[in-house]
C-alpha cells in the first residue's frame, strides 16, 4: 500500500490530497448550505428511538424546515431539552400563544402512553417554539440513517472508513 | 482499473442512484392518486370540572371532557404510497387576546391507521365494534383470538365510525381555567406517512386531483364549571386499544 504511495509523483500525490480535501469541503458546503436554506442547525436528522412507532423506527432519515415558525397541532417537532444535548422527535399535541406572544407547545410521542412533561426540564412545563425546537419533520426515507446509529455504536467503523476513504481516493489513479 | 473494488464500487453506486430515482419517482406519484376525503363530525357532550387530570398532575386544574360522534370516509387517502394516517382531532378556542393571538389548539383524541400493507404494531388504533354484536363476540372469544382492526368489520382503512366516542385526552388550558369559553371549535385532521417521501397533512382546499376535506368540522361552547355532580364514570379517557410501549424518550 505505502509502496504505492510512495511510487506516485510529488506531483501527482499533491493533486491527489487536494482531491479529497474538496470533496471534504463540498460536503460541509452541501450541509451547510442546506441549513441555511432550512434555517435549522441540523436540517437532516437520523431516529435514536422507538417512541414515534410505527411512523418512525431507530434508523429512519426525517428532513427538517423550521421556517413555519407558527407550528401546528400535530406536526413532527425535533427539540432539545434544556439542559441536555439529544435530540427528541414527537408531535405536537398542545399550542398556547403565538402571533404576538410566545408559542408554548406541549409534544407526546405516538408510542408513549403519557405526554412529554416529565421529559421537560425540571422547571418546564412547555416547550418554547423559538427556543427549543430545531425543526418540523416534513419528509421521510426509511432505514438509510442506520448507517449513522453503527458508527456511533461502534466508534472504531468510523476510524475504518475514514481510512479507507482517504486511501481509496488517494491511491485512485486515473 | 477493473479490479475487483472498482466493480464493487461501481454495482454499488449504480444501485444506490436506481434506489434514489425509484424511491423519488413514488414519492412525486402520489399527486396522481385522486383524493375524495368525507367526514361528519359533531360534539356529544362537553364537561368542564376542576381536579388532577392525569396520574401525574402536580396542581389541579380545570380541564375538559369532551365526547364526540364521528363518521368518516378517507379510504381515498390511502394510496400505494401510505404507510399509516395519524388521525387526530383538536378542540380550538380563542386566546386572550383573539386580534394579535392565534387561538390555542389541543388535541383530545387520535388513532394511528395502518394502510393493510404496514407490518402488525401493537400501537395502531383498534375500532371499537358496534354495541349489538358485543354478545355475539363473547362467544366467538373462546376459540381463536381475533385481532382487531383499525376499521369497522367488513369495511377498509379509512373508515371510521365512532357513536358518543370518549376522549383519548381531557385538556387543560395554560391559564389553568377553560370553563365558560365561547367560539370554540372541534376538529378533524390527518397527517399521512408515507413508505418514502413528504408527509401530507390536512388539506380542505382542492390541489390539482386531491380534493378538500368535506365535513369535519363541529362549533361548540365551553360550559361553566361543574362540581361534584359529575360522576367520575362520566369523566373517564379511553384509549383505541393501543398499548404503547416506547420509553419515555
Amino acid at each position: 500500500m505505502f509502496g504505492s504511495l510512495a511510487a506516485l509523483q510529488p506531483r501527482q500525490l499533491a493533486a491527489q490530497i487536494l482531491n479529497f480535501a474538496l470533496v471534504l469541503s463540498t460536503a460541509f458546503m452541501l450541509w451547510k448550505g442546506l441549513s441555511v436554506f432550512t434555517n435549522s442547525s441540523s436540517p437532516i436528522v437520523v431516529v435514536l428511538s422507538g417512541s414515534m412507532e410505527p411512523a418512525f423506527q431507530r434508523g429512519d432519515l426525517l428532513f427538517l424546515w423550521n421556517r413555519g415558525i407558527e407550528t401546528q397541532v400535530g406536526e413532527v417537532v425535533v427539540y432539545n431539552v434544556r439542559g441536555k444535548d439529544i435530540p427528541i422527535v414527537h408531535r405536537v399535541i398542545r399550542r398556547f400563544g403565538g402571533g404576538s406572544a410566545p408559542l408554548s407547545l406541549l409534544t407526546k410521542g405516538d408510542n408513549n402512553a403519557a405526554d412529554d412533561t416529565e421529559l421537560y426540564a425540571h422547571d418546564q412545563s412547555y416547550l418554547d417554539r423559538s427556543k427549543d425546537v430545531v425543526g418540523s419533520v416534513v419528509g421521510f426515507v426509511p432505514f438509510v440513517g442506520y448507517v449513522t446509529i453503527l458508527l456511533s455504536e461502534y466508534p472504531w467503523l468510523k476510524t475504518a472508513m475514514l481510512i479507507f476513504m482517504a486511501a481509496s481516493v488517494v491511491l485512485q489513479r486515473e | 482499473m477493473h479490479n475487483t473494488l472498482t466493480r464493487v464500487q461501481n454495482v454499488f453506486g449504480f444501485f444506490t442512484s436506481v434506489a434514489f430515482a425509484a424511491a423519488a419517482a413514488i414519492a412525486i406519484s402520489v399527486l396522481l392518486s385522486p383524493q375524495a376525503p368525507t367526514a361528519s363530525l359533531e360534539l356529544r357532550s362537553v364537561q368542564v370540572v376542576k381536579g388532577r387530570p392525569h396520574y401525574y398532575s402536580t396542581k389541579r386544574e380545570e380541564y375538559a371532557h369532551i365526547k364526540f360522534d364521528l363518521d368518516a370516509d378517507l379510504t381515498t387517502l390511502f394510496n400505494w404510497n401510505t404507510k399509516q394516517i395519524f388521525l387526530y382531532i383538536t378542540a380550538s378556542y380563542p386566546s386572550s387576546d383573539p386580534s394579535t393571538i392565534p387561538p390555542s389548539e389541543a388535541v383530545i383524541w387520535d388513532a394511528i391507521i395502518p394502510s393493510n400493507y404496514a407490518p402488525w404494531h401493537q400501537n395502531t388504533y383498534i375500532h371499537p365494534t358496534p354495541k349489538a354484536t358485543t354478545k355475539v363476540k363473547k362467544t366467538a372469544k373462546k376459540g381463536k383470538k381475533e385481532i382487531g382492526k383499525a376499521y369497522p368489520a367488513g369495511a377498509q382503512p379509512g373508515i371510521i365510525k365512532l357513536d358518543g366516542q370518549k376522549p383519548k385526552y381531557q385538556i387543560t388550558d395554560v391559564s389553568s381555567k377553560i370553563a365558560d369559553r365561547s367560539n370554540a371549535t372541534l376538529t378533524l385532521h390527518w397527517n399521512i406517512q408515507p413508505w418514502v417521501g413528504a408527509l401530507v397533512w390536512t388539506n380542505t382546499k382542492t390541489v390539482g386531483r386531491w380534493q378538500g376535506l368535506q365535513g369535519g368540522e363541529a362549533k361548540f361552547n365551553f360550559p361553566p364549571l361543574k362540581g361534584t355532580e359529575v360522576k367520575k364514570d362520566e369523566l373517564k379517557t379511553e384509549t383505541g386499544g393501543e398499548r404503547n410501549r416506547g420509553s419515555p424518550a
